[in-house]
C-alpha cells in the first residue's frame, strides 16, 4: 500500500479518531501520518511565500508547525473538513514567520533576489578560492557590476532587523551557560576576561549572537570562518554581528 | 594618495552612505568581502560615538585616504555646542576595533572630536 496515497475525507476523519484515541506512544505515528497526508497542502501554501528571501524548505518547515497546531486544535465534533480548517493556521504561521524574521523594511524584490544570489555566490566562491572573495570576483561570477554587489551587501543589513528586540532564546528552559556552548579549546581564563569586559549587556543576547561575537572578537575568526563553523552563510553572520553590535551600542547609550 | 571627502548630518541614518563609500573604495583596493565587512563594522563603531543612537545636532566630515593596500578613514565631528559625547573608547569598542582594523583612535582637540582608523588588506 502506498502510504502517500491521498485519503478520502472519511479516512482522514478515521485517522483523527485513531490519533485521539491512541495512547501517547502510538499517537506519534498517527500524527506523523496526518502530517504526511497534509504536507502537500503545506507545500502549496508555502510556495505562495517564496521569493520573499527565504528558501522554500524553511518555509515548509514553518508551515508544518502551523499544520501541527491545526492537528492539535481540530475539533472532530464539528462537521468541517480538516484542510480548509488548517489552511488559515498554516498561513498564519507563515505570515508570523515573516513578521518576526523577515525583511524589516520593505525591500524591493530586485534587491531581495540580489541578496539571495549574493549569499549563494559568496559561499560558493569562498569554498572554491579557499578565502573570502573580492567584490570584483563576485561581480564577475554574477555577471553584474561591482556597484550592484556593494548595494546587495549593504541591503543585507535591512534583513532580519526586527528581531533585535526579540527575547533571549531559552528554548531548553534550562540555564545553559554560555561556557557550555563553547568549544573545548576555549580556556576558562579567556571566558572570564570575556565576561568581565562585556557583562551585563552580553547576558541579554541570544546564545548564537553571543557565540558569534565571541568567535569574532575573542577568538579572532573571520566572518567566513564563523559561517563555516556554524554552517550558516557569511552574509547571515554579517547580519547577526551587525545587529548584535548595534544592540550593544544602544545599551551603552542607555547607561 | 587619493582622498575622498564627504560630509553627513550627524545621524545614524546617514552612516549607510559612509559604509557604502568605504566599501566602494575598499573594492578599488581589492579588499575581500570579509575585509570590507570589517571596515564597515569599524565605521559604524567609530561613527556611533558622534551620532549617538538617535543622532545629534551638527555634521560629520569623513575623509577617506587610499594608500597602497590600505585605507585610512578620518572623521571630524562638527557638532552643535552643548552636544556632550564620550571621548574615550569603551572596552568593547576597543576590542572590536582591534579585531577589525590595524589601528583606531578617538580623540578630542579643542572641543572637536575626531576619529581615525586604518585597515589594510591581507597580503
Amino acid at each position: 500500500m502506498n502510504e502517500r496515497a491521498t485519503l478520502s475525507k472519511d479516512e482522514v476523519r478515521s485517522l483523527f479518531e485513531a490519533y485521539r484515541a491512541a495512547d501517547p506512544v502510538d499517537q506519534l505515528s498517527f500524527r506523523a501520518r496526518l502530517v504526511e497526508q497534509h504536507i502537500g497542502l503545506v507545500e502549496f501554501l508555502a510556495r505562495r511565500f517564496r521569493n520573499r528571501g527565504e528558501p522554500l524548505e524553511d518555509l515548509v518547515q514553518v508551515g508544518t508547525i502551523g499544520l501541527l497546531k491545526a492537528i492539535e486544535r481540530f475539533d472532530l465534533e464539528r462537521e468541517v473538513e480538516f484542510s480548509p480548517y488548517a489552511t488559515p493556521t498554516i498561513v498564519g504561521e507563515l505570515k508570523r514567520h515573516f513578521r518576526d524574521k523577515g525583511w524589516a523594511v520593505r525591500v524591493p524584490r530586485r534587491l531581495q533576489e540580489l541578496h539571495l544570489e549574493l549569499t549563494k555566490v559568496v559561499g560558493h566562491l569562498g569554498q572554491d578560492l579557499g578565502r573570502s572573495p573580492t567584490v570584483a570576483e563576485i561581480a564577475h561570477t554574477m555577471n553584474t557590476t561591482e556597484e550592484t554587489v556593494l548595494e546587495g551587501l549593504e541591503i543585507a543589513q535591512a534583513y532580519n532587523f526586527t528581531s533585535l528586540d526579540a527575547p533571549i532564546d531559552t528554548d531548553e528552559g534550562g540555564t545553559t551557560s554560555f561556557a557550555d556552548q563553547l568549544g573545548e579549546d576555549d580556556e576558562h581564563l579567556e571566558n572570564l576576561e570575556y565576561r568581565a569586559s562585556l557583562a551585563p549587556e552580553m547576558a541579554k543576547l541570544p546564545e548564537r549572537e553571543r557565540r558569534i561575537l565571541y568567535l569574532r572578537f575573542f577568538k579572532g575568526l573571520t566572518q567566513s570562518e564563523i559561517a563555516d563553523k556554524l554552517e550558516i552563510s557569511q552574509m547571515h553572520v554579517s547580519r547577526l554581528l551587525n545587529r548584535t553590535l548595534a544592540t550593544l551600542r544602544h545599551a551603552l547609550e542607555e547607561e | 594618495m587619493d582622498t575622498v571627502s564627504i560630509k553627513i548630518p550627524a545621524s545614524p541614518v546617514y552612516l549607510q552612505v559612509v559604509r557604502l563609500v568605504a566599501a566602494g573604495l575598499a573594492t578599488r583596493l581589492r579588499f575581500t568581502i570579509d575585509e570590507i565587512e570589517d571596515l564597515k563594522i569599524a565605521v559604524d563603531e567609530m561613527s556611533a560615538y558622534f551620532t549617538g543612537a538617535t543622532g545629534r545636532e551638527g555634521s560629520i566630515d569623513v575623509r577617506f585616504t587610499l594608500h597602497e593596500g590600505s585605507i585610512e578613514i578620518a572623521g571630524t565631528g562638527r557638532l552643535a555646542p552643548g552636544e556632550k559625547l564620550r571621548t574615550d573608547l569603551t572596552e568593547l569598542s576597543r576590542m572590536i576595533l582591534e579585531t577589525v582594523t590595524d589601528s583606531a583612535s578617538l580623540e578630542q582637540t579643542d572641543g572637536t572630536p575626531t576619529f581615525s582608523l586604518v585597515k589594510s588588506k591581507a597580503q
